[in-house]
């Protein structure tokens, strides 16, 4: 009996100190993030990561861009999800869940941005060479400051987030900057980014050239028109790599990508799909066409003197219903369009024309330029060059262009809230409602992010 | 690979050093010398029928043997006559006689209260008179036949405490139960379940989407193997399983064999049908198209562009031209239920035996779901010696299952095709070719085309050695293995959305293992005949392992490739994950004379899913028990069978809530883009994650009055979770959405009451009656930011309300003059905002229960059982959907229900005018459609006749039993939908949300049963 007991605990003992080896489980699919970013190859991956985390669903996947077409007169609401005709309607509150999952999504590519601008310029790898740490730290400063510019212009003043995220204390409580701190933090990331980056042609990763076309956009919306114009011509003049493709269709149909249409687009796979096509295609095509082009879209779409060959976006399902065709391919590999060539045109066009003193005429060198952007943009669809002649009816033939030219890219309401047009257009009583509110779930979880935007 | 090695050499060890404390005894057991044959019978004193199993042993010996099925026995022992015999049987009084002769004839009394019965307790039985805590012993017997699949769906309104909810109709698939409220918001609240010793999982292994519904892993065992059931619920009965007992413990023991008992074949066949009570009331094609013009009109439109204004304008046509298409009747159906069980039990002196096999064939009212388990169970004991005993079980099952979407999501959902699609809306196009319409499959399409299964082939076993070192003193080691491998298919073809436009399939299969060791060391003594004393001692070690490897296909060159073999395009994935948890636990307890009882329990767990320096919990436990009968002042009252008082206290937990990997720092790799792969971080480390603590006093009694003949339980108890884990939300600035965290505390307090009661009792006629009823209030004491449940963010859990509440708009009524919804402006700012949204009720019940009355009249039987529940909410979203004023077009459904709407100034009605979505009359989260889901149903009608035994004598046969068995029979209810239990969430936690859910069906089962 003695024998038993002494044995007993000799076994207690010892399986005792067995235990604290046997609680040590590791995962097999992820690592501590102790050791993260440390050599050239963990230098490329994490930036992988940051591009992933800009094609993500609630990024540039679909959620973000749809709060850019649906707030805007193009797009109807057919499923069952509210948020949607909140968008619609106009009056969208702060528990909508698309507002919420864009928010998300860009702090996310914005802190995982953040560790590769932290942690790649301290790698010391011999195979990690000066000229590609500044490729890959370039390339996140120009995604953090694409995010920093679509924060700004879609909720106006947010948190800057500048660091990486170590512990569950780190980037919460910081409150909001105004929007023009937003907008010179995107500025000061672009700059950063220009000198890093190599000029060379990219389609779907961030070179020289894409932070000039995003310069480009920033001076539009900045009301900056000399500099508008002048970095959309740095792209539009580097016309081996970059032109209007014709007809329309081309730089999407046929399961097209990375045509000389493209600036920037965000590549898609078998693997790595967008969920685009899922909101848009009918249900015959494995859709669920949670939205489609209204009917007066249609309408401007179908005009052989308005959409000329764009109506190759819309097509006709099984039950005689128009759907929205530009997010069509099967598997899921469609392109989200970030920035085409068709853009700069158009950004050009509207700088010029800016420039031009009001009572300007086609002869003018601004608006006259200015006309022949949109000309050049208007011929590639098939149509004949604008009636417009003055300064105000090109304007409002550029945003007119726009809304049918990006019909399903997120332009139309950040392009009606910069000029201030959308009250007029779309009958916004409210100008407050410019800006989308703060989500309400993040004003719960940080107090530091209080109040929401005025009207909200 | 070297912690394998520990863990090996842990349990080699652990078997070296049984066997050598096994082993002197072995030795030393001898040829036993025989001095005496007693021949005797034990026989009921009522009926002086003989009493089978009945266990019959010499007094100062461990020599016990069991009677045979005619209650005879043959004592062949050293012992010499005159000795004294102590024979107990269950239900029985125990009984000692002095064998003086040769023969000896005893007659039992069976025991006036269930004092006697013994109960399964954690790591023991005991007797029911000696159980300190809140156990309540329970069987299958009235209830096994109820269509549900599982045992934990059969059981709802069996047991004081224990909530169940069936959530759909479908057989087989995942129900609520909730013992004793519900102490996590992550984890999942669902009790521990050990079978035959193995503790089980009872999450699903599903990873397709079947439409807010998952199957039940609890489903993979037949019923009918199963012998009995112990709910164990305070902290004294629960302690002993430390970290996994704070949502309470459920212990199945399934039928073994009797030692000495002749063999014994049971054969039970039943089959039946089952058939939904009712369905949804739609409205017609011309009443939709009304409503659409009207909703039209309210919202700016004219009355000459409405959309039903005739065809020759451009119209849809009038709304009285619009036909009516019934789909609801092409996916209800009669459904067909089978079961078959047969058995074997049996046993000679040292090996018993229970083999068995069982066929159960469900089909679900909603065509094509249909669930289909094959089973096969065989208990084995041997006596190596008369202090040594080994054993195996063994649970073998595999259960199929015709799978469907059943509520949620577009594609491919059963009842959004059929329940949703506007009935105006012909099932053809133009050209005269079927389509989905409203954005949902076509219903025709849907189910000709429909080919989703999955397969779970589940084995639990457990394999025992016992020996009783000295007496009283006996060392038990175990090994178990619960091993489910679960393989799915999914093949959607070009006529359905999910296949188009060329087809998808998915094939996933996961695996999970549970491996488990066990020891424990238990020894019991006396002291002066007044004191006994109680030492148990043991440890485990659990290792669980998921893993699962899914592929996809899409690009099918036609329909009749099926396999992703010949897919265009295939993705794979893959996933593992391990926990391993170790743990040493101690109870001591001490009774004196019957009359004190008092024990004291502490578990130590550790496991791999905490943080480094929080692994090891501890969770202590005392219980006290005052026996007042034994007391001298009631003995001789004699109205008083039984009165004992019981307290307890104690600390349990749950590791539940947090994931395996839940508190490292980790970053994953899968980020790819354009084909590179891409890391990033996944999630932030949480050092301090510990263990979730639930405090729990309980204190009760049991009272039997009236010579037992009617018994009250009560109890009344009090919990606490602290340190209750939580994904907490973290700032989105963050880059993180949340962490896992202890961080919140959640109360539960509540009282059971459960009466049985022997109304009548004569020679022919029986009548008796039981009864429970309980009651929980859950509040949520700390919470920092809320957390949200459900589609649509309808149930909030907030600090100061229960869980799961809805979080809603209040509808105060509809203004007669305007037709609009009035609100509940709950901020007073003037405006409704979502600032105005309350909690306004939440899914759990004031108080539920059953009730079951048995009848016996000669050799018929009837059995009549009653569930109830009052005061929950369910949230009919059906309605939400259905009642939409026109607004949702040609999108969905409207309910017959909406076309009583407010038309003109004065209308009373509780349905608003249309003004479309999401304005104000028909907003999201409004109160309206939030229902009492309370409920009477008769759970079970059971019928029997037993055929006389001459007759059954006479054909050789020992028993038949002729049944037939109703369930559902009706059902009392507000809930405007078809069933209040309905709820479509495939989330653990998520409860009350009725989102086209089958309901329960009601069933008609015919059932004959022979035993030889």
């Amino acid at each position: 009996m003695k024998k038993a007991i002494y044995a007993l605990s000799v076994f207690g003992v010892l399986s005792f100190t067995a235990c604290q080896k046997y609680l040590d489980v590791e995962p097999r699919a992820s690592i501590s993030d102790k050791q993260t970013i440390y050599d050239k190859a963990s230098a490329q991956t994490a930036l992988t990561g940051v591009y992933a985390a800009l094609a993500n669903g609630g990024y540039y996947g679909t959620t973000f861009q749809s709060i850019g077409y649906l707030n805007g007169d193009n797009v109807q609401w057919t499923g069952s999800q509210s948020q949607v005709q909140e968008f619609i309607n106009h009056n969208v509150s702060a528990d909508n869940s698309t507002i919420s999952g864009a928010w998300s999504a860009i702090y996310l590519a914005i802190s995982r941005a953040n560790h590769v601008i932290a942690k790649v310029p301290a790698v010391t790898d011999p195979l990690l060479s000066q000229a590609v740490k500044d490729q890959i730290v370039g390339q996140a400063y120009f995604i953090r400051g694409l995010a920093y510019f679509d924060l700004a212009r879609t909720w106006g003043s947010v948190p800057l987030i500048t660091k990486p995220t170590e512990s569950a204390t780190d980037n919460s409580g910081i409150s909001r900057s105004p929007q023009n701190e937003v907008y010179a933090l995107a500025l000061s990331d672009l700059e950063k980014a220009e000198p890093l980056l190599t000029e060379t042609t990219d389609r779907y990763k961030a070179t020289r050239k894409t932070v000039w076309a995003l310069k480009a956009r920033y001076y539009l919306y900045r009301g900056d028109w000399a500099n508008a114009e002048s970095y959309a011509t740095r792209l539009i003049a580097d016309n081996t790599n970059y032109k209007l493709l014709k007809p329309f269709g081309s730089f999407f149909q046929n399961d097209a990508r990375g045509t000389q249409e493209s600036v920037f687009e965000i590549f898609y796979s078998a693997s790595e799909t967008n969920g685009h096509r899922g909101q848009w295609q009918p249900q015959q095509n494995g859709g669920t066409r949670q939205w489609a082009p209204n009917d007066a879209l249609v309408a401007l779409l179908n005009d052989p003197l308005i959409g000329g060959t764009r109506s190759a976006l819309i097509a006709k399902d099984n039950q005689n219903r128009w759907y929205g065709n530009l997010y069509y391919r099967s598997p899921a590999t469609d392109p989200s369009y970030v920035i085409r060539i068709a853009e700069l045109y158009l950004i050009r066009a509207e700088a010029r024309a800016n420039q031009a003193s009001a009572a300007a005429t086609p002869a003018d060198d601004k608006l006259g330029g200015a006309i022949a952007d949109l000309n050049a943009v208007r011929d590639r669809s098939g149509l004949a060059g604008t009636p417009a002649v003055t300064k105000a009816d090109v304007l409002l033939a550029i945003e007119n262009e726009r809304r049918v030219e990006f019909a399903f890219e997120p332009h139309r309401w950040f392009d009606l809230v910069r000029t201030g047009r959308a009250s007029a257009v779309l009958n916004i009583t409210d100008v407050r409602k410019y800006l989308m509110p703060i989500p309400n779930d993040q004003l719960l979880i940080d107090p530091a992010l209080r109040p929401n935007n005025p009207g909200y | 690979m070297q912690k394998y090695n520990q863990l090996k050499r842990i349990r080699v060890f652990t078997w070296i050093l049984g066997l050598i404390i096994i082993f002197p005894f072995i030795a030393g057991a001898q040829q036993p010398i025989v001095n005496s044959t007693l021949h005797g019978q034990v026989i009921d004193q009522v009926s002086r029928k003989g009493i089978a199993g009945a266990s019959v042993s010499i007094v100062g010996t461990t020599h016990s043997i069991q009677t045979d099925k005619d209650g005879r026995f043959n004592f062949v022992t050293g012992q010499k006559l005159p000795y004294t015999l102590t024979i107990t049987y269950i239900g029985y009084e125990t009984r000692q006689v002095t064998a003086k002769d040769e023969t000896i004839e005893i007659e039992l009394k069976e025991s006036a209260n269930q004092l006697n019965d013994v109960v399964v307790v954690a790591y023991g039985s005991q007797e029911r008179r000696n159980v300190i805590g809140s156990v309540t012993k329970t069987s299958l017997e009235d209830v096994k036949s109820i269509p549900g699949g599982s045992f934990e769906s059969q059981l709802q309104g069996k047991v004081a405490g224990v909530q169940i909810t069936n959530n759909t109709g479908v057989p087989g698939e995942t129900v609520n139960i909730r013992l004793r409220g519900a102490n996590s918001i992550n984890g999942n609240n669902n009790p521990l379940y050990v079978i035959d010793g193995v503790f089980i999982s009872n999450s699903s292994l599903q990873t397709f989407d079947t439409g807010g519904k998952s199957t039940s892993p609890i489903a993979d065992i037949n019923p009918n193997d199963i012998e009995s059931i112990s709910v164990l619920k305070d902290a004294e009965a629960t302690v002993l399983y430390g970290v996994r007992g704070a949502n309470g413990v459920v212990i199945i023991t399934t039928k073994r064999g009797k030692f000495g008992q002749k063999p014994k074949l049971d054969f039970n066949l039943s089959n039946g049908f089952a058939k939904a009570i009712k369905l949804w009331e739609l409205a017609t094609g011309p009443q939709h198209a009304e409503l659409i013009n009207e909703n039209y009109i309210n919202t700016g439109g004219t009355f000459a562009t409405r959309p039903f204004r005739p065809v020759s304008e451009g119209g849809r046509g009038l709304p009285e031209e619009q036909q009516t298409y019934d789909r609801l009747s092409q996916v209800f159906r009669t459904a067909g239920l089978q079961n078959y069980d047969i058995s074997v039990t049996g046993g000679n002196s040292g090996t018993k035996y229970y083999i068995s096999a069982g066929y159960n064939k469900q089909e679900s009212i909603l065509a094509p779901i249909s669930f289909d388990r094959a089973s096969f169970k065989a208990n084995f004991d041997q006596k190596l010696t008369n202090k040594i005993t080994v054993g195996i079980s063994n649970t073998l099952g595999r259960t199929y299952r015709n799978e469907g979407r059943a509520g949620d999501g577009p594609a491919g959902g059963l009842l959004q095709a059929a329940l949703h699609t506007p009935t105006y809306l012909s099932p053809y196009n133009e050209q005269g070719v079927l389509v989905g319409r409203a954005g949902f499959d076509n219903v025709e399409l849907l189910l000709k085309n429909y080919d989703i299964n999955s397969t779970s082939l589940r084995y639990i076993g457990n394999l025992y050695g016992e020996a009783e070192i000295l007496p009283g003193l006996r060392f038990r080691s175990s090994f178990g293995l619960d091993y489910t491998n679960y393989p799915e298919s999914e093949y959607w073809n070009t006529f359905l959305i999910s296949g188009s436009p060329n087809g998808l399939a998915t094939s996933s299969i996961g695996q999970r293992t549970s491996l488990l060791n066990e020891q424990t060391l238990s020894y019991t003594f006396k002291v002066n005949t007044k004191h006994t004393f109680g030492i148990l001692v043991g440890n485990t070690l659990q290792s669980d392992v998921n893993n699962t490897t899914s592929t996809r296909g899409t690009g099918f060159a036609n329909n009749s490739y099926k396999l992703i073999s010949s897919a265009a395009v295939t993705t794979g994935s893959q996933r593992w994950s391990r926990r391993n948890l170790a743990a040493f636990f101690t109870k001591l307890d001490y009774n004196f004379d019957g009359k004190y009882l008092l024990d004291f329990s502490l578990r130590s767990d550790g496991s791999s899913a905490f943080g480094k320096d929080k692994q090891w919990g501890y969770f202590p436990g005392v219980g006290a028990a005052w026996q007042l009968k034994e007391e001298n002042f009631l003995r001789n009252v004699d109205f008083i069978t039984d009165l004992k008082i019981r307290t307890s206290y104690g600390i349990t937990g749950s590791q539940n809530g947090a994931d395996d990997f839940s508190s490292l720092g980790l970053w994953s790799g899968g980020s790819s883009y354009q084909g590179s792969p891409g890391t990033a971080p996944q999630q932030i480390a949480n050092p301090n994650l510990g263990w979730e603590q639930t405090t729990q006093f309980n204190t009760g009694f049991d009272l039997a009055v009236l010579k037992g003949r009617l018994s009250f339980t009560f109890d009344y108890y009090r919990k606490y979770t602290s340190d209750g884990i939580i994904s907490s939300p973290l700032a989105a600035t963050t880059g993180f959405n949340s962490y896992t965290k202890n961080e919140i505390e959640i109360s539960n307090r509540g009282y059971e009451l459960s009466i049985n009661s022997t109304n009548i009792k004569g020679r022919d006629f029986t009548w008796s009656t039981s009864f429970n009823i309980s009651g929980n209030k859950n509040k949520i004491e700390k919470l920092s930011a809320p957390v949200k449940f459900g589609s649509r963010d309808l149930i909030w859990n907030i600090q100061g309300s229960s869980l799961y509440s809805f979080y809603l708009y209040k509808e105060l009524y509809v203004d007669p003059q305007t037709g609009n919804v009035v609100y509940d402006d709950y901020n007073k700012d003037g405006k409704i905002t979502a600032a105005d949204r309350q909690i306004y009720g939440s899914v759990w019940p004031k108080f539920f229960g059953g009730m079951g009355n048995n009848f016996a009249y000669k050799g018929i039987d009837l059995g009549v059982f009653f569930s109830f529940s009052y005061g929950n909410k369910v949230y009919n979203h059906n309605r939400f959907f259905g009642e939409a004023g026109g607004a949702r077009d040609a999108n969905r459904i409207i309910f017959a229900s909406n076309v009583d709407r407010w038309q003109k100034p004065g209308d009373i009605t509780n349905t608003p005018r249309p003004d479309g979505i999401n304005n104000n009359n028909y907003k999201d989260d409004g109160s309206r459609w939030l229902e009492d889901g309370s409920f009477l149903r008769l759970r079970a009608l059971t019928l029997g006749y037993t055929l006389p035994k001459s007759l059954t004598e006479r054909i050789k046969l020992d028993r038949v039993r002729l049944s037939v068995i109703a369930s559902n029979l009706f059902l009392i209810t507000n809930y405007t939908g078809l069933d209040p239990e309905s709820s479509a969430s495939s989330s653990q936690n998520a409860q009350g949300i009725d989102l086209g859910t089958p309901p329960q069906p009601r069933s008609f089962q015919f059932g004959i049963n022979v035993s030889l």
